[in-house]
């Protein structure tokens, strides 16, 4: 079953189309790459479809019905979360009030009855190591995305976006991150992630999708992609990320 | 958060429920009995008092949304001024009573909160304080320009709350207003209603992806902070007898602001706390350096840089940082109470 899938989908801001014409798709129970060098445009599209830079034109299906442009309260609703690239979540709030917010808003009404334990449960589910009750403007970057994929996963997604998720960590805590994923997975929670780490990427993902100067060069699975001609040299040309570049 | 599930003692559930800490209870009962000691119980000092408790509510209403969500009403004494004239008019013109003419007040304030959030929605925290800033001017420029409505510059003349020359009944009255005020704003932070404030007031986007409908929790918190400023407003009126559009001066609004950001920004109890000594600092000052016009101005921009450099949550941090950390428990429990997070 598809259960998202974008249609020509484009975003310009002023003269630079950062998306230009993007059709892609997700089945349920994918984890979807995607991938491109920096500036590519990954960003922006989630964005557009996420609904917090509503596409210039174009088209998104989401769960079978058309939500294009919507606004991120209503998409969050319909049961798509997501994490941010830079995460600042809600600086004067503790752990918990972070992820709290998004079991109390991002649920309907009266499907949580006790939204301090469910909060509690996601934190334990993401291993978060920093007791409940630390003002979140202490946290570092590390501890910060960990939080901000407890809030995203607090509201129940059946799909997932996540934005650069992995990076900054280091060998031992990319290992705990795949685990990490792959068992929101087996939770039944379709992923899309950013990301620019090759060993995640290679291990994780079922699928990509690379974009290059916001246009779709390759859709498919991981092997054609990464085999393709054309997103090797996107990689190795010009903007090229180093470490995708050496995979 | 108050996640103890013991059984309180009744003083410690009504401390509770009024979100008030012992010390913040203490300082109210000084408050209350200031008016009947020497030398306080001058009038001139009654009206000092009064002063205080008014920058003090306005400062607790105008932290609820400056604090809150972030943005800073620069309109917000000018809102104000809207319930003291809508009140005022009511009550010379119509012969309204004075207690539903500020009712009246807080009505008008609340419409006109209810039209600034809506305009302002889709606009930045900055843009948002210059737009209400815009429409306090255009307020006040229409209180000075409907002369035969408000009398203009030259003052309209209002009936007092009380029929007696003591300004005493009028600051029992501010000050239960100032009480009810604070627990009003402090009872919406701990509902639902409240977290959303904090979220959209601290990452709009986050809030946002997290489920939150900024636009109906912007308004509404422009709704009832209003709502309060047009309630003082009333009792203003009725209270100095006589109404000037210069009370609707942005000048008005910084001193507000002034007073809750020294206070500590969304902490609402810090701007309460300060307003009095404050208040009093700033009269003697002005009765001591009379020849120095707009002395108290140049202070509160220093006093606002310092706090801003050296303490951004106010008071209330320094508070926190310096008091509610104590080992000792008799202290802990004075400035605590039972719930970590009230005055
Ligand atoms: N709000 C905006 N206004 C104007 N231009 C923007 C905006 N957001 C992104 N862009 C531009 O759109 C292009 C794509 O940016 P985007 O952030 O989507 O790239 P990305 O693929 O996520 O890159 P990275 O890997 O560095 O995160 C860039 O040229 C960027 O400068
Ligand atoms: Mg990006």
């Amino acid at each position: 079953m598809i259960v998202l899938e974008t249609k020509e989908l484009t975003k310009r801001f002023g003269g630079l189309t950062a998306v230009n014409a993007v059709s892609m798709h997700i089945n349920e129970g994918d984890i979807v790459g995607l991938i491109g060098p920096n500036g590519a445009g990954k960003t922006t599209l989630v964005n557009a479809i996420a609904g917090l830079n509503p596409p210039t034109s174009g088209e998104v299906i989401t769960f079978g019905q058309k939500t294009t442009g919507l606004t991120p309260e209503k998409m969050c609703r319909k049961g798509l979360s997501r994490t941010f690239q830079i995460p600042i979540p809600f600086p004067k709030m503790t752990v918990l009030q972070n992820v709290m917010t998004a079991a109390i808003f991002g649920n309907r009404p009266g499907v949580i009855k006790d939204h301090a334990a469910h909060s509690r449960k996601m934190l334990e589910f993401v291993d978060f190591p920093i007791h409940e009750d630390t003002v979140s403007e202490q946290l570092n970057t590390v501890q910060l995305k960990r939080l901000d994929l407890a809030r995203a996963l607090a509201s129940n997604p059946k799909l997932l976006f996540l934005d650069e998720l992995a990076s900054g960590l280091s060998e031992g805590e990319l290992k705990d991150m795949m685990e990490l994923i792959l068992k929101i997975r087996d939770h039944g929670v379709t992923i899309l992630m950013i990301e620019h780490i090759m060993q995640l990427i290679m291990n994780l993902c079922n699928r990509l999708v690379c974009i290059q100067f916001g246009t779709k060069i390759a859709e498919g699975t991981t092997e054609e992609v990464a085999n393709d001609p054309k997103v090797t040299k996107a990689y190795l040309g010009g903007s090229g990320n180093t470490e995708a570049a050496a995979a | 958060m108050n996640n103890s599930t013991q059984t309180l003692n009744p003083f410690d559930k009504l401390l509770d429920l009024t979100c008030f800490t012992p010390l913040g209870l203490l300082s109210l009962l000084v408050l209350a009995i200031l008016p009947m000691v020497p030398p306080f119980n001058q009038e001139y000092l009654i009206r000092w008092l009064i002063s205080a408790a008014f920058i003090a509510s306005m400062a607790i209403a105008f932290d609820f949304t400056a604090g809150l969500i972030n943005i800073v009403n620069f309109g917000y004494c000018a809102i104000m001024g809207l319930g003291a004239y809508t009140s005022a008019i009511l009550v010379e013109r119509l012969g309204l009573s004075p207690w539903l003419g500020m009712l009246a007040g807080g009505l008008a304030a609340a419409g006109m909160g209810l039209m600034i959030g809506m305009i302002t929605l889709r606009l930045r925290g900055i843009f948002a304080a210059c737009l209400a800033w815009f429409f306090g001017l255009a307020l006040m420029g229409l209180a000075t320009k409907l002369v035969w409505l408000t009398r203009g510059p030259m003052g309209m003349r209002v009936d007092r709350l009380f029929d007696t020359p003591s300004n005493v009944p009028f600051y029992y009255l501010l000050l239960a207003m100032m009480v009810i005020i604070y627990i009003t704003c402090k009872w919406v932070t701990r509902t639902h209603m409240g977290v959303a404030f904090m979220a959209i007031g601290q990452n709009m986007e986050a809030a946002r992806t997290s489920g939150i409908d900024p636009v109906f929790y912007r308004v509404s918190n422009f709704v009832l902070s209003c709502a309060i400023g047009g309630v003082l407003g009333g009792f203003y009126a009725h209270y100095y007898g006589i109404l000037t559009p210069d009370i609707m001066h942005t000048s008005k609004t910084v001193e507000v602001l002034a007073v809750a950001y020294i206070g500590g920004r969304g902490s609402l109890w810090g701007g309460a706390a300060i307003a009095f000594p404050f208040i009093f600092a700033m009269e003697l000052i002005r009765s001591s350096l009379s020849d120095l016009p707009g002395i108290n101005l140049v202070l509160y921009g220093l006093l606002l840089i310092m706090v801003m450099i050296y303490y951004p949550g106010g008071f209330a941090q320094f508070f926190n940082t310096y008091f509610r950390q104590t080992g000792n428990k008799m202290a802990s429990y004075l400035f605590n109470g039972v719930a970590a997070d009230t005055k």
